[in-house]
């Protein structure tokens, strides 16, 4: 199988160079990380991240033939020849497929990303009705792969102000969660002109999730929470 | 700052556009239903308490909307602080100019009728 591969070192290029590779697969090789396996046996040099191989830890988020995809449950059978892979788009590039998500995880914390309850602890759990936890099915399944913020035209223009689709998918899940008593002081740090309302709703987020969720309808909802919100 | 900024200026942005979309309905209407219209009748229109209100309404909702649009265009694209504080000064001052001369321009008119 044909691979044009972003290739970048800074100790070693001056600028990215695309590479061909002619990667013979074997019948059990069904996905784009088997590929990128067989293809690091054959040029060592190429740098790229993964971890779980399934598809649940977000490590191998890349764009493939144009599009976010996480290598690991992208089948090579549903792509064209030659496959393009580059580094996630907008990010900083570390090396070859390898980028800089510093960022990123600068405004995952600063969501505040945990339950914020300062009322006495019960003595086992503080429980929920099943239509509590329901609300937050669709959210709490994010993986933090970057594929939707890296996706995202308003985060490659802002991407130090732009908390972007990953960050507020994840601040919807707190401020819907019952358990959670600050959702007042979330919705207020994000009532800002950069922070939610940089999005344009152009659904790229929703477009490439691997995980299929809907940023862009977390973001929305964040914008109606935020109109409801008593002044 | 926080005035115009967040969810009021989104608010600002989607309540222009529901009231330039009936205006942009009512003309599309009268144009497609109604009689034709000389420019004496548009005139003693524009010139009654009514027809002047809905003028400026309409203008003030364009200029509020061109506003928020303008503006996120920069935010946008315009990066340095003093070309986006410039430009970003350059669009209101145009916008309150337009505004200023819109009112003066209908109510000079009302009043004269």
């Amino acid at each position: 199988m044909h691979f044009r591969v972003f290739r970048y070192d800074p100790d070693r290029h001056a600028r990215p160079v695309m590479q061909d590779y002619d990667v013979p697969l074997e019948p059990s090789d069904r996905m784009v990380l088997d590929a990128l396996t067989r293809l690091k046996a054959q040029d060592d040099s190429i740098a790229y991240r993964r971890s779980c191989r399934e598809g649940v830890c977000g490590s191998d988020a890349m764009n493939i033939n144009g599009r976010n995809a996480l290598a690991c449950i992208t089948p090579l059978a549903d792509i064209k020849q030659p496959v393009t892979l580059a580094p996630l788009p907008g990010f900083p590039v570390i090396r070859d497929l390898v980028v800089d998500m510093t960022q990123f995880f600068v405004h995952y914390h600063s969501i505040k990303p945990y339950v914020t309850n300062d009322e006495p602890p019960p003595e086992r759990e503080r429980l929920q009705s099943p239509e509590e936890r329901e609300k937050l099915n669709g959210l709490y399944e994010c993986i933090l792969c970057a594929a939707c913020s890296s996706f995202c035209p308003p985060y490659w223009w802002n991407p130090d102000k732009f908390i972007g689709p990953a960050g507020l998918l994840q601040a919807q899940r707190f401020i819907v969660d019952s358990r959670d008593r600050a959702a007042r002081e979330r919705l207020e740090f994000l009532d800002d002109v950069f922070k939610v309302y940089r999005c344009r709703t152009i659904m790229n987020c929703t477009e490439v999730c691997p995980k299929g969720l809907s940023p862009a309808r977390a973001i929305e909802h964040i914008k109606i929470a935020l109109l409801r919100k008593p002044a | 700052m926080k005035l115009l900024s967040g969810h009021r200026a989104f608010l600002l942005q989607r309540l222009s556009a529901v009231v330039l979309l009936a205006g942009l309905a009512a003309g599309a209407l009268r144009l497609a239903f109604g009689s034709p219209v000389t420019f004496a009748q548009w005139q003693a229109w524009s010139a009654q308490p009514l027809g002047a209100g809905v003028l400026l309404v309409l203008a003030v909702a364009v200029l509020a909307h061109a506003w928020v649009g303008m503006r996120d265009v920069v935010l946008d694209y315009i990066h340095p602080l003093g070309p986006r504080v410039a430009l970003l000064g350059a669009v209101a001052g145009g916008l309150v100019f337009l505004a200023a001369w819109t009112m003066l321009i209908v109510v000079k008119h009302a009043m004269a009728a």
